[in-house]
């Protein structure tokens, strides 16, 4: 779910985008299947941490038939808290030497 | 490329049918186009196998999102179902009882059907078990001890086969002597059972020997009711009759068949058994047998083999299987004997059951569809704006599957409650029903006929609101009326309802009207005021004949005198009972019998001379029993009117002579008394001879006793008597013969009151419903009624229309009803005593009072519609 979130705090993404951004941010670790991702992304419409756009962005790639998805004030917060968590359990990490080796930059 | 594409995208399609229907709606298409894209990605990297890949992480995402959907769903639905429920505490209460009415039958009788006729036997192997039965012609006869080794040791089907036989003896040093019924088996009687014993240990061979100390076993009933289920009872001793015996084990709750004992002990314990004359004389046929076959046969098998070991018997010992007696071996597997008695009683009842809950779920569907038109409008609104008719009635569904398992639970607790009593009424047909529990298949059944309930009731509403939109929309105004669809579905559902409860009316009145008859049987005999008790003598104390007879006769003697007492006397058997049955061949003097043709046979019964009066049993011709006819006298005999015409015809068997010991001895026929119905007001009367308790003394007879007051008004000061006589001696069975002829009659009798109550449950409900649906219905009409009393119609015109549709329906429900109980009774007739399944009084009755029921229940809307003001009517526009 994070992942979905994080993929929309950069850009509006449509479905096929979200699917493509979370796979790469991960490296192929997490990959969503259409099942998955829309079961999320009801979850989230229902939470209103998402919302739909149905206007045309000014890019001519994208095509007018797509729903795009855009994050919601409330969304932006909900993945803002959920990262600075990860962080601060991170940095205990680090602290204590957990961390097999540094994150390539 | 295009063919795959449309290929993979109508799979894709069908995958998608796993979500719901919301899901798909809003995500479908979007959904189609994305997988597109990824397939499309997937053969570009990866070919064939990414593609494949691709297509199982879809397959598996969408099987891990499929089910948390639904259940989000169904929580929603619920929610709202159960806001609904608490807005109209009504009609949730009502359709809660009613279902729950319905299920809670249905399960309680289901109970029984699963643990009586479904569920294995509580045995080890237990459908390998059999009863074996030997038959002299028509009649059962036991096996000798000569008769069981033979078959023991020539029979190859069985792998197992045991002795079993039922006698008393007296316990002593507690506040009152006491009987023990006492099974006597062969040592590995329960090993060939399967049964292990809940403590200690079963019989073993060494037990069995002569001169063994005394062992026994305690039955798992006798365990609870007379030790309090001490488990430390296990190798204390106590004293019955002269010796000391020790309890080796205590037994689980099993069936007992056929006979219900305290306490098991093996052969040696009964002298009788073991008495060498016994063991040496293959007609001594005291004993019953049961086998266990060997693995993997059929009972058909084992018949075979056990026929054929009986013409072995048969060629090797002629006199003692007399050709003309047609001797013949039967095996019976024990699971049938066990449950034949229970299953059209149990079968019927739950069609009863079913057919209630048939009639509850049509009420709910009619209450539903009477919900529908309420909401007619706004239902209609919401389908054009596309609102999802789909969830309308998967909310609806939602609904009445809540409803159905509150219902449900209702019912459970119901037949919770209800299960001692369906035990007890369960013992009367089968000693299997100790095994009777709600276990998880019981809960299961009451699940799926929840399931099945709110299908009923909440999917025909649905179904028939087809025709929503259109009829909904076209009505202006706030006055909603029925759509034709589900004005046709509410009559079909009174006239199911009608017809059904006719179904049970006609079962509840044959069985009503078997049972009034069987109880205006004649037994030959007078019931009323008479006391009975059993008197087992002490086998050790009163081990001649002599003192045996001199016990009966001064015990007879000193209850004469009792205050209160009209007539004492004594038999072997009382009437309605079959326990102590001695059949026996006799020839008549100067007919000797043709070698090939069987003997006169009869059953003898043992009676003191007072018996026929203190029964009231005529006596016909000749004369009764005498003081005088006593040893050193001529033996005599009386015989019953049936013997006297079957056995001698024509003739007066009066000053005939008979022999049953082969010309040794001869016995004279001095009188013929009147018949009885010895064996039940059922069953037919039987060739009986009467014989002098004084000339046949024997060591265990049952007390009649003629009294002028309330027979068990006297029980305790007779038993005084008795422990006057003698102190160690019990009494037991102490009961009058009323109650006797009660419990006799008492299985057809509670079936008849189950039935009745089913069915007097389903016309009330029936009749509630079609009263709210006749009323609801009024209702809807009232402007229509307004414009016929404003164009002249008078309110006596209305009344009669109102009633004319009613009664319609009502009279094509009984029509209905009329055929399907032509079709569906002759299942019944096992059960009807002297009633034919199309009794035309019965069908002629049961028509009647629904005609009347529904007539009532459609009077009161009818009455009100009559009464309708047809200003205010025509007002509402």
């Amino acid at each position: 779910m994070f992942h979905v979130l994080l993929a929309l705090a950069g850009d509006d993404l449509h479905g096929y985008a979200i699917l493509k951004e979370v796979e790469l941010r991960t490296g192929g670790k997490v990959k969503l299947s259409t099942g998955t991702l829309y079961g999320i992304i009801k979850r989230l419409l229902a939470d209103g941490l998402i919302v739909e756009r149905r206007a045309r962005p000014t890019d001519a790639n994208d095509d007018e038939r797509r729903r795009y998805y855009r994050l919601t004030p409330q969304g932006r917060e909900v993945a803002a808290a959920e990262a600075e968590r990860m962080d601060e359990v991170l940095s205990i990490a680090r602290a204590r030497n957990l961390l097999r080796k540094p994150r390539p930059a | 490329m295009d063919a795959t594409d449309s290929r993979a995208t109508r799979l894709y399609r069908a995958l998608l049918k796993l979500l719901p229907f919301d899901f798909r709606g809003d995500f479908g298409p979007e959904m189609e186009t994305v997988f597109h894209e990824q397939r499309k990605e997937a053969a570009r990297r990866g070919g064939i196998a990414g593609v494949l890949r691709l297509w199982w992480e879809t397959i598996v995402g969408i099987f891990k999102t499929a089910p948390g959907e639904h259940a989000a769903m169904f929580a929603q639905d619920a929610g709202f179902a159960l806001r609904m429920m608490r807005k109209n505490p009504g009609y949730t209460l009502a359709a809660v009882l009613t279902l729950g009415l319905g299920i809670g039958a249905n399960s309680a009788i289901f109970s029984v059907v699963n643990a009586v006729l479904l569920k294995p036997l509580p045995y080890e192997h237990g459908d390998r078990l059999v009863v074996m039965r030997q038959r002299m012609g028509a009649l059962n006869q036991g096996f000798s001890p000569s008769d069981t080794n033979d078959y023991r040791t020539q029979s190859r089907s069985l792998d197992g086969l045991v002795e079993y036989h039922n006698m008393n003896f007296i316990l002593l040093g507690r506040s009152e002597p006491e009987r023990v019924e006492t099974g006597v088996v062969s040592w590995n009687y329960f090993d060939v059972f399967g049964v292990k014993p809940l403590f200690g240990r079963n019989f073993r061979p060494e037990d069995e020997q002569h001169g063994a100390p005394a062992v026994l076993m305690l039955s798992y009933e006798y365990w609870i009711k007379s030790f309090g289920g001490d488990p430390t009872v296990v190798n204390k001793t106590f004293t019955m009759n002269d010796k000391i015996h020790t309890v080796i084990g205590v037994l689980p709750p099993v069936p007992q068949y056929p006979d219900e004992n305290d306490v098991y002990m093996p052969t040696t314990a009964c002298p009788f058994r073991s008495d060498p004359a016994t063991i040496a004389n293959r007609r001594a046929r005291m004993v019953q047998v049961f086998g266990r076959m060997k693995a993997d046969t059929a009972v058909s098998q084992a018949q075979a083999d056990l026929s054929g070991v009986a013409a072995n018997l048969q060629k090797a010992y002629p006199k003692d299987y007399p050709e003309g007696n047609n001797y013949s071996v039967k095996a019976e597997a024990l699971e049938e004997a066990l449950t034949h008695n229970a299953r059209p009683t149990m079968l019927v009842l739950l069609a009863a059951a079913g057919f209630v809950l048939l009639i509850a779920c049509a009420n709910v569907a009619n209450l539903n569809l009477s919900r529908m038109v309420r909401r007619e409008r706004e239902l209609a609104v919401r389908a054009a704006l596309g609102a999802g008719r789909v969830r309308m009635f998967r909310q609806l569904l939602t609904e009445s599957f809540l409803l159905a398992v509150i219902g449900g639970g209702l019912g459970l607790v119901f037949s919770w409650g209800a299960l001692n009593l369906l035990i007890s009424f369960a013992a009367r047909f089968t000693p299997r029903a100790r095994e009777i529990h709600m276990d998880s298949t019981v809960l299961l059944f009451t699940l799926a006929v929840a399931v099945l309930t709110s299908i009923l009731s909440g999917t025909a509403p649905a179904l028939a609101a087809r025709d929503t939109v259109v009829d909904g929309l076209k009505e202006g105004g706030a006055q909603s009326t029925i759509g034709v669809g589900r004005r046709r579905m509410r009559s079909a559902l009174i006239v199911a309802q009608v017809a059904v409860s006719f179904l049970l009316l006609i079962g509840a009145g044959l069985m009503l009207r078997s049972f009034m008859k069987l109880q205006h049987v004649d037994p030959g005999f007078q019931p009323e005021n008479v006391l009975t008790m059993e008197i087992a003598l002490d086998f050790v104390k009163y081990d001649t004949n002599d003192k045996q007879r001199a016990f009966f006769e001064t015990l007879l003697e000193k209850t004469q005198a009792q205050s209160g007492v009209q007539s004492a006397a004594a038999s072997m058997m009382i009437p309605f009972t079959s326990g102590m049955t001695m059949t026996g061949d006799f020839q008549i003097e100067g007919q000797a019998a043709e070698p090939g043709q069987a003997m006169p046979k009869a059953d003898f019964r043992i009676v003191s001379p007072t018996y026929f009066e203190a029964l009231h049993i005529p006596i016909l011709n000749g004369r009764g029993f005498l003081q005088s006819d006593r040893p050193g006298h001529p033996d005599v005999a009386v015989v019953n009117r049936t013997a006297a015409r079957h056995i001698w015809g024509a003739k007066d068997p009066a000053g005939s002579r008979f022999s049953t010991d082969g010309g040794r001895t001869w016995t004279q026929v001095v009188g013929v008394v009147g018949d009885i119905k010895q064996y039940g007001l059922d069953k037919d009367v039987v060739d009986e001879i009467y014989v002098p308790m004084a000339q046949n003394p024997m060591g265990q007879a049952s007390l009649v006793i003629k009294t002028a007051v309330e027979p068990m008004s006297i029980a305790r000061g007779v038993i005084e008597l008795l422990h006057g006589v003698d102190p160690n001696q019990p009494a037991a069975r102490v009961r009058s013969l009323e109650q006797v002829r009660a419990e006799s009659v008492a299985a057809p009798r509670l079936t008849s009151n189950l039935l009745s109550i089913f069915a007097l449950l389903a016309l009330t409900i029936a009749a509630t419903g079609i009263g709210g649906v006749m009323a609801l219905a009024v209702g809807q009409r009232r402007h229509e009624i307004g414009v016929r009393m404003a164009i002249g119609a008078r309110p006596v015109e209305i009344l009669r229309m109102v009633l004319s549709q009613g009664m319609g329906l009502a009279l094509v429900g009984i029509v209905l009803g009329l055929l399907g109980a032509f079709a569906l009774t002759r299942l019944l007739q096992g059960l009807l005593f002297e009633v034919g399944p199309t009794d035309p009084l019965t069908f002629v009755g049961v028509a009647a009072v629904l005609s009347a029921a529904t007539l009532l229940a459609c009077y009161v809307p009818a009455r009100r519609a009559s009464r309708v003001d047809p200003i205010i009517a025509l007002r509402v526009e």
